[in-house]
């Protein structure tokens, strides 16, 4: 989505198990979410 | 709503209301995922920088991933926070940008608007600044910042094309959108998708 909108030099950086020991971990494993660092560039 | 939308913007901007004022008020509440510095610890954030931030600055936080992690804010820069919340990021974008630079974060809950105001007055931060609005129509001029910055908000967007179109023009030409969000590796069923309950559960 971000490369269709027009950025570019998108990078993804490691996963963060972000629920990990929370509450909320239980459902994160259920749809392996984690959470990311991103970094796109607006052209010019 | 826009027919290819899976729930009402507007409904869903209640729920994820209703969620964080309970984080802004009650922060060390129970929640299904980490707040304040035992969050901040667990996403990599530079303990000195947080370390010397009072407790009201840190104890609202609620982010998934650290945005600064793949790039660090430079002096002078002009940041933007898409989803400021108690004002967590932007107090760590103030320390990086120094009192050259400026930032501004843009919350819709009033709340947060509350606290993270009330903070950055403690702090003596004059840079940095609050405003209300929406992801997908942010109070921010055109071409205006040199890094947009957001931490697991834009997730919370039922038309992430426009938040992210929004974010476009906001950021001058060769500015950076550097952000940390959520993403799933197993697809969640349309049904899941459909119950506004479970955007914020």
């Amino acid at each position: 989505m971000l490369q269709e909108i027009g950025f570019v030099d998108v990078r993804v950086g490691p996963p963060a198990d972000t629920f990990g020991e929370a509450s909320g971990e239980k459902k994160a494993r259920l749809f392996e979410v984690y959470g990311y660092p991103f970094l796109a560039r607006k052209p010019g | 709503m826009g027919a290819e939308l899976p729930v009402d913007p507007a409904a869903l901007r209640e729920e994820v209301k209703s969620k964080y004022r309970e984080v802004a008020c009650n922060p060390h509440g129970e929640f299904h995922f980490h707040t304040g510095r035992r969050a901040a610890r667990r996403l990599g954030y530079e303990p000195a920088m947080v370390d010397r931030m009072p407790d009201a600055a840190v104890e609202s936080f609620a982010g998934v991933a650290n945005p600064f992690s793949l790039r660090a804010l430079e002096a002078g820069e002009k940041v933007v926070d898409a989803g400021s919340g108690a004002g967590f990021d932007c107090f760590i974008a103030a320390q990086q940008v120094g009192p050259s630079g400026k930032v501004v974060g843009v919350d819709m809950l009033e709340e947060m608007l509350h606290k993270s105001r009330a903070t950055a007055r403690a702090m003596e931060l004059p840079n940095v600044e609050f405003r209300e609005g929406i992801l997908e129509e942010m109070p921010v001029g055109d071409g205006w910042a040199d890094v947009v910055i957001s931490n697991g908000v834009i997730n919370l967007c039922v038309d992430k094309k426009q938040a992210f179109r929004e974010i476009w023009r906001v950021l001058r030409p060769g500015g950076r959108l550097q952000f940390a969000d959520i993403a799933n590796g197993k697809p969640v069923p349309a049904s899941a998708v459909a119950n506004i309950d479970l955007w914020t559960a």
